[in-house]
């Protein structure tokens, strides 16, 4: 067994042995996933989880590095950005990952992604046309 | 300040750039000579052409420290780098038929599925699949 190996199984032991919090935080985030068009709040969350709201966000973060909101908004803006690509209208793609306000999306595209989301369509349709 | 470039060491980038684009399915974008048989070679993933580019860069021929570091790297099984795909199973499957080598199967490590290959140009590379 190579060193690598011995530290994957001595890091396992440590960090992820709890098997319920694992399977409570996977279960979470593939819920997250499999509805970014709804909407999704920490109540909504926390009986997905069977966990207590506070509980399910600090064990969240403990094993994802950030909070389910920041999730899930880091999850919405790849998505939108893969929507755009494809030739969504902007306000379609607003809709189609949950949000409901187009000015709130293009505030959150814009402070991730450095471009409102109808400058990154005339740049994306611009790279694809070369 | 933007991340458009991360590294890569080779020992030979003919060979890691097939490598790279036949097994692994990036796709090249830059090719530049640089003398004497050098070259500024980079690749991308197809499905994010813009993204980040990996530059399959030949230290190890030219520093002792590089090739060294590589080495230890190498011999204690420990990835240079990872990549993210959507199901390591399925990519560790897809891969092994194409005569890659796997130093580590599969394996749940918490919240993500890893597994670590040989690129056949020094480095031990992990695919990591988050769950």
């Amino acid at each position: 067994m190579s060193f690598y190996q011995e530290e994957i199984t001595r890091i396992k032991k440590i960090c992820f042995s709890n098997e319920r919090q694992l399977a409570a935080v996977v279960k979470t985030k593939q819920y997250i996933d499999n509805n970014l068009d709804k909407e999704v709040n920490l109540i909504l969350l926390s009986n997905i989880g069977f966990a207590s709201k506070f509980h399910l966000l600090r064990l969240f973060k403990k094993y994802y590095g950030m909070t389910p909101k920041q999730y899930l908004t880091d999850k919405r803006i790849e998505e939108s950005i893969r929507n755009i690509k494809s030739g969504m209208t902007i306000a379609e793609t607003c809709f189609s990952v949950g949000f409901e306000c187009p000015s709130s999306f293009s505030t959150l595209f814009k402070s991730k992604t450095g471009f409102s989301p109808s400058e990154f369509q005339k740049r994306a349709t611009f790279t694809k046309s070369f | 300040m933007r991340v458009k470039v991360i590294s890569v060491p080779v020992r030979d980038q003919e060979k890691a750039l097939q490598f790279y684009t036949q097994k692994l399915g990036f796709v090249k974008k830059f090719d530049v000579p640089l003398g004497e048989g050098n070259r500024w070679l980079t690749v991308v993933s197809k499905e994010e052409p813009e993204g980040t580019e990996i530059l399959l860069e030949p230290s190890p021929n030219h520093l002792q420290e590089a090739k060294t570091y590589q080495q230890a790297l190498f011999d204690k099984g420990i990835p240079y780098t990872q990549f993210n795909v959507d199901n390591t199973q399925q990519e560790y499957e897809r891969l092994v038929k194409l005569g890659v080598e796997f130093s580590v199967k599969p394996t749940e490590m918490g919240t993500v599925k890893i597994a670590v290959f040989n690129d056949t140009c020094g480095n031990n590379i992990q695919i990591v699949e988050m769950l």
